[in-house]
């Protein structure tokens, strides 16, 4: 294990002495990269040493230079804390007079931490302060000689919880402050730095960057997908955002093309990212629309498919082209895509397949019988007026998933009399969103928690009933989780006009790639490993077809993921490092990024939530449900966010590689 | 007007439930409520900087106000911001520990840090809330001021009106909210981070090609000179001086009720003697009145609105707030053939005194020179509207001073108001004024005075009650419904102050919802008694607003004509030199017209890339 010199993490000192108390166990801590040791760390909270010969100087001239850059500048004692302190360290490294001695740096220091207005300034003097209180001797003598510092190798990062938690990691707290400065199109431009499709990432993201806001302790966490969905619905009409070619820093030459197979989230935002890359792409979807689930599986009263098409239309605005009604098998293969000069292949083809309950009568019901995905597909035909859908009688839905809401919530908005959801374990258990249950709650759906089908009733393929059991919770196992079991004997039957099984999806036509070099899991997904690559060279794959059905955000995520692995491939054949993963890993494995206790309290400030239509209204209608806030409701929102920064960075024994851009 | 001017008033002291010493005094504090305003309705003092409690703006951003707490139940003290730091129960507040002062004071050090500090040429100097400051905290050294970097700072001299100076800028974010949330004009983005972080027009713009409309609400609201109107007092000495000119001074109806606070009077004095006295002391060769020219707008605007309503087309919009002519051509373009033709009082009387005035006087017009006093700074901008010239080089309007200006040109010549004999006007031609062309000053009194004249001319007869007590409150917006008589029968009314009920009741007009014949606009809350261009309050928002007010009626009730029509040396102008109103030669000298300036506010997201790369990395 990695051996602490010294440091101070916490407020509790680690000087090498006998008896001094210890430091928690640090992991993953070795080296940076290969071969490159890691000499010290300074965080939010102290610092470790492993190096004895480490410049502490240097250390904190790097590590307040970071937070001189990413100061926001609102506050008086980070603003100027931040600079005053930075170009004293630069001038005492350089072997120069600086303008501040150490107490004053000190002074300077204990002003920002405890006066700062965000996380950023309170945190950033932390090791500093840290060094002059517990080893100011060490810091004192790498100045005495005014002889000029070996400049030292590493890297600085700046960070947040709801950073870490987004799977494409946004700079959440940057765009809620370009809100707050009055610029929501730069905010914008935030979010298109990750993936093009702010405005239905805006209504359907299932935001782990919310579970893990910090505001949350003080009252609620603050409203981020409300705010995005403002910022990306203010581009509307003559002011609104022009994507241009200019985007395109370095454009390649007509031969470097790239074919992504699948528009939905994840192959549009893999085409997006290789597009501004410079390559060449080609979008072939079987559809002959762009969206994939975002399109068919996602209902209009959530996501109106005109928002949605002005997402994807960016592809097109950038140079991309779509093939549509192009099947993977049927009208290609892979080895086509190689042979017309595709350099490299992605592969988002998603889970469109429904999987059966696997109950009796199941096999045989014919008219009556949808799986959601199928449902919702004649849902969206219905919507786009391809083929109408009326629905009468009893409607029945198995699954507690979101699959399984926008099912009950497009069935009551068909005609349908009564909708039912069945679902094995109880509401709390239920995976879908809270906000989806209490909507379709407020619709009118009746819910069957602990409740399961065991058997379909069907006259002449035509479904006309289910018989259900009733369930109960086990005691808790060890890991304090309730199973449940069926009790026997509680058998009923429930009649049923149309019968929906929502409990899961999976990759349609998974053998045809298996017939085309791509091997699958035992899931039956796309195998992929790390930077997305399949088991064919050139190939690579991400979203719902590697992963199982997932989110939005996770699908454009792997596409932004395997857009930099395919770049690297292309140009080096190999994947780079990427410093700033290697910094999560290390901040994660840690858990560096813990919530500061001793926070000062806060006055309650609860969020705004979108205006909706009022349930009985529109339940009758695909209309959106829910609406864009107004500027004065972004404004107060956007003061919410408390601006949970802070800055980690590491001293490495030699220069780490520059990773993708 | 948004703006509520008690937010604190009668709150049920039984509410203040949350238990605290502050200083070891025993306090009772709101659930929620800020120690900062605990301490206050305490009376303990606490120094304070961008905090404006008048427009509820509590930024948290300049940390001088920062308190040691202890928590019930911890051990730790904290230091935090009593401006927005709840009271909890059993918190112990200490707002003068010698750490906590010490560090007051660093805060205010570090302010100044890149805070220019040529306070002797300041147009705060001695009015300045950062000096106050200073002192509060008891500054005594400045060790880590840049001048290089302070001076490198934008100074936006584009505009004839406002001028905006960064190196003086403290960051308080006053002016950016009295803007967004007040006025609701949001002109103001903050730009840059850190240590280049600083206020700048929305859209990347300077301030003339921007979309402020000069209304200067966020000048009174600014607590350093980082925000004021141009300096045009040197222009205006000059022509006093230029014995070769006939200078012609004209003050706005506010003016005389909201200037004696600067020599230490009563707030809402009526010094209109005393400035007059001041006028001819400092060398001005006639003094005038725009309240005269009121009662000419009344005139025509009464004459064009009947007219107008006679064709059935409405609503017709008052014209006399430039700040309100700006935001109609940059913000509602669309609305601009609703807006009366009629100049402002401000460029009535100029071009009256450039015509009328030295024909009675047998001058020679070319050598007039008007120099108008208004509690205003669109009027800076307004006289150079190119509309408004009578020839090339040749203003209407030759020099506006603020009243602030005007303060300092009354400093520079030695003159402390009050000593002063108050004198009257004496001018034969241009300087009597009705009771209504006084009451323009406020909200609800160009509406009033129209009403008063309108009246008449339908009815032939005066109204029986001319203090028209259904236009006089305060709300930001009032309607009513006025029975004219004869033809033309009930109008409907609506009078509008601020620029942030203006938007919403102008937007209501667009969408059909709103039915009005005839709206009264004041950009500024409350109307020109608290224009842009009046006198600054430290710490304050409007504090002087219903003051002022009182004494603007009073000079009404006060005056022997109360209507416009009756003003006789208005009909004289009429009898000898403009003929009727809105007619031929009335129309071509009062009238003018408006242009579309909507300002493109298109991006491409390459822009914005360009623009984020200097403050944000690329994940």
């Amino acid at each position: 294990m990695t051996q602490v010199v010294y440091g101070v993490w916490d407020g509790v000192v680690q000087d090498g002495q006998e008896g001094s108390a210890p430091l928690p166990e640090l992991k993953n801590f070795e080296q940076f990269d290969d071969g490159n040791d890691i000499r010290a760390f300074f965080g939010d909270r102290g610092f470790f040493v492993f190096d004895e010969k480490v410049s502490l100087v240097d250390a904190l001239f790097h590590y307040m230079n970071k937070a001189a850059e990413q100061s926001c500048g609102a506050c008086t004692p980070c603003r100027m804390g931040t600079v005053l302190v930075r170009d004293a360290l630069d001038k005492m490294r350089r072997g120069l007079d600086a303008d501040l001695d150490f107490d004053e740096i000190e002074m300077l220091g204990e002003q920002m931490r405890e006066t700062s207005l965000c996380g950023l300034g309170r945190t950033c003097a932390v090791s500093l302060l840290d060094v002059l209180h517990n080893f100011r001797e060490k810091i004192e003598a790498e100045v005495a000689d005014h002889r000029p510092i070996r400049a030292q190798h590493g890297m600085a990062y700046m960070t947040a919880p709801c950073i870490e938690a987004c799977p494409s990691k946004v700079n959440v707290p940057r765009y809620i402050d370009y809100i707050r400065d009055g610029k929501p199109e730069s905010s914008l431009g935030v979010l298109l730095q990750k993936y093009p499709m702010a405005a239905t990432c805006g209504r359907v993201c299932v935001r782990y960057c919310e579970m893990a806001c910090q505001r949350k302790f003080v009252d609620e966490a603050v409203g981020i997908k409300t705010l995005k969905r403002f910022v990306a619905d203010q581009q509307k009409g003559p002011n609104a955002l022009k994507f241009t070619r200019d985007m395109i820093q370095r454009p390649l030459d007509d031969s470097m093309k790239v074919a992504v197979i699948g528009a939905g989230p994840a192959g549009i935002s893999c085409a997006y990212h290789l597009l501004l890359h410079g390559y060449k792409v080609d979008v072939f979807e079987k559809a002959d629309q762009a969206g994939g689930m975002a399109q068919i599986g996602i209902p209009s009263y959530r996501l109106p498919k005109d928002t949605l098409a002005m997402e994807t239309d960016i592809i097109v605005d950038l140079g991309g082209r779509f093939l549509f009604g192009q099947t993977l098998g049927q009208d290609f293969s892979i080895d086509d895509l190689f042979r017309q000069g595709y350099k490299a292949v992605f592969l988002g083809l998603g889970c469109q397949q429904g999987t059966p309950l696997g109950i009796e009568g199941e096999e045989i019901a014919r008219d009556g019988y949808h799986s959601g995905i199928d449902f919702l597909l004649k849902v969206h035909d219905h919507v786009d007026e391809i083929a109408p859908l009326n629905l009468k009688g009893e409607v029945v839905v198995v699954g507690g998933g979101n699959v399984a809401m926008d099912c009950v919530r497009s069935a009551i908005r068909l005609g349908a009399d009564n909708v039912h959801v069945i679902y094995r374990r109880t509401r709390e258990d239920m995976p879908a969103d809270h906000e989806e249950i209490v909507a379709a709650d407020d619709e009118d759906i009746f819910f069957h928690t602990l409740c399961n089908p065991t058997r379909l009733i069907t006259e002449n393929g035509k479904v006309t009933g289910v018989e259900l059991v009733r369930m109960e919770q086990t005691e808790p196992d060890e890991s304090g989780r309730r199973n449940v079991r069926a009790i026997p004997g509680s058998e009923f039957t429930m009649p049923c006009d149309h019968f929906i099984a929502a409990i899961g999806q999976k990759v349609e036509d998974g053998h045809v790639m298996e017939g085309d070099g791509i091997a699958l899991d035992k899931w039956q997904c796309v195998k992929a490993g790390d930077g997305l690559s399949t088991s064919r060279p050139g190939v690579f794959a991400g979203g719902d077809c590697v992963t199982g059905p997932s989110t939005l955000i996770y699908a454009m995520a792997a596409g932004l993921k395997a857009a930099r692995s395919i770049d690297d491939w292309i140009q080096l054949g190999t994947p780079r490092f990427f410093k700033r993963s290697r910094m999560r890993d290390l901040i994660n494995d840690n858990k560096f990024l813990g919530r500061d206790v001793n926070e000062p309290p806060v006055r309650n400030a609860y969020r705004v939530h979108n205006p909706e239509l009022d349930p009985d209204l529109r339940k009758k209608m695909f209309g959106e449900v829910e609406q864009t806030i107004s500027e004065a409701a972004a404004y107060k929102e956007s003061q919410r966010c408390m601006r949970c920064y802070r800055i980690y960075s590491v001293v490495t024994r030699q220069s780490i590689p520059e990773g993708a851009a | 007007m948004c703006t509520d001017l008690d937010i604190h008033a009668d709150r049920d002291l039984t509410e203040a439930t949350i238990a605290l010493t502050i200083n070891g005094q025993p306090c009772k504090g709101f659930p929620n409520e800020p120690i900062l305003q605990c301490a206050r309705r305490h009376e303990i003092y606490i120094p304070t900087l961008c905090e404006m409690d008048d427009i509820d703006h509590t930024p948290g951003t300049c940390r001088v106000c920062v308190v040691d707490i202890l928590q019930e139940g911890r051990k730790k003290h904290q230091t935090v911001t009593s401006c927005n730091t709840p009271v909890r129960d059993g918190m112990v507040v200490d707002t003068k520990s010698r750490k906590v002062r010490d560090m007051q004071r660093l805060q205010v050090e570090l302010l100044m840090a890149d805070h220019l500090q040529d306070c002797a040429t300041c147009v705060r100097h001695g009015d300045c809330e950062l000096q106050d400051l200073a002192q509060f905290v008891g500054l005594t050294e400045n060790r880590f001021f840049d001048r290089e970097r302070t001076l490198a700072r934008e100074v936006d001299c584009s505009s004839p009106a406002l001028i905006r100076d960064m190196q003086r800028c403290v960051r308080c974010q006053r002016c950016v909210a009295v803007c967004r949330y007040h006025q609701k004009v949001d002109a103001l983005v903050m730009e840059g981070t850190g240590i280049d972080r600083f206020v700048a027009l929305r859209n990347g713009s300077d301030q003339l090609n921007s979309i402020c409309v000069n209304c200067g609400q966020c000048v009174l609201v600014c607590p350093t000179g980082a925000l004021g109107e141009r300096d045009e007092v040197e222009r205006a000495l000059d022509y006093i001086c230029d014995p070769e000119t006939v200078t012609v001074m004209q003050f706005a109806p506010a003016v005389r009720v909201a200037f004696g606070e600067e020599f230490g009077m009563k707030a809402g004095s009526n010094v209109e003697g005393h400035i007059i006295s001041a006028a001819r002391k400092i060398g001005v060769d006639v003094v005038l009145d725009t309240n005269f020219a009121a009662d000419v707008v009344i005139m025509e605007e009464g004459t064009e609105l009947l007219g107008r309503l006679k064709e059935g087309r409405r609503p017709t919009f008052t014209s006399c707030c430039p700040a309100w002519i700006n935001y109609a051509e940059i913000h509602f373009p669309d609305i601009l053939p609703l807006l009366s033709s009629t100049k402002s009082p401000q460029q009535v009387l100029s071009r009256i005194a450039k015509t009328y005035l030295p024909e009675k006087m047998g001058v020679d017009p070319s050598k007039m020179r008007v120099i108008s006093i208004m509690p205003c700074i669109a009027k800076k901008d307004e006289a150079t509207r190119p509309q408004l010239q009578i020839e090339d080089g040749v203003p209407e309007t030759d020099v506006v001073l603020t009243t602030r200006e005007f303060a300092r040109m009354l400093r520079r010549e030695g003159i402390n108001l009050p000593d002063l004999e108050p004198s009257s006007f004496d001018d034969p031609y241009m300087s009597e004024y009705s009771g209504a062309g006084a009451i323009f000053g406020t909200t609800g009194g160009v509406m009033e005075a129209a009403v008063r004249t309108i009246y008449a001319v339908v009815n032939g007869k005066e109204l029986e009650n001319v203090e028209l007590e259904q236009l006089r409150g305060f709300e930001g917006v009032r309607s009513a419904t006025v029975d004219l008589g004869g033809p033309v029968g009930e109008v409907k009314v609506a009078m509008v102050h601020g620029l942030g009920d203006t938007r919403a009741l102008v937007e209501a007009v667009r969408s059909g919802e709103a039915d009005f014949d005839f709206i009264e606009v004041m950009a500024c809350p409350g109307g020109c008694v608290d224009g842009g261009g009046s006198l600054r309050s430290k710490k304050a928002y409007l504090p002087l607003a219903l003051a002022r007010r009182e004494t603007i009626y009073n000079v009404d009730r006060k005056s022997n004509v109360r209507q416009s029509h009756k003003n006789e040396q208005v009909q004289a102008l009429y009898r000898d030199f403009l003929g009727e109103p809105n007619g031929g030669k009335a129309h071509e000298l009062l009238h003018t017209s408006y242009t579309d300036r909507r300002r493109e506010m298109e991006h491409t997201v390459k822009e914005i890339w360009d623009d984020l790369k200097m403050s944000t990395i690329v994940y």
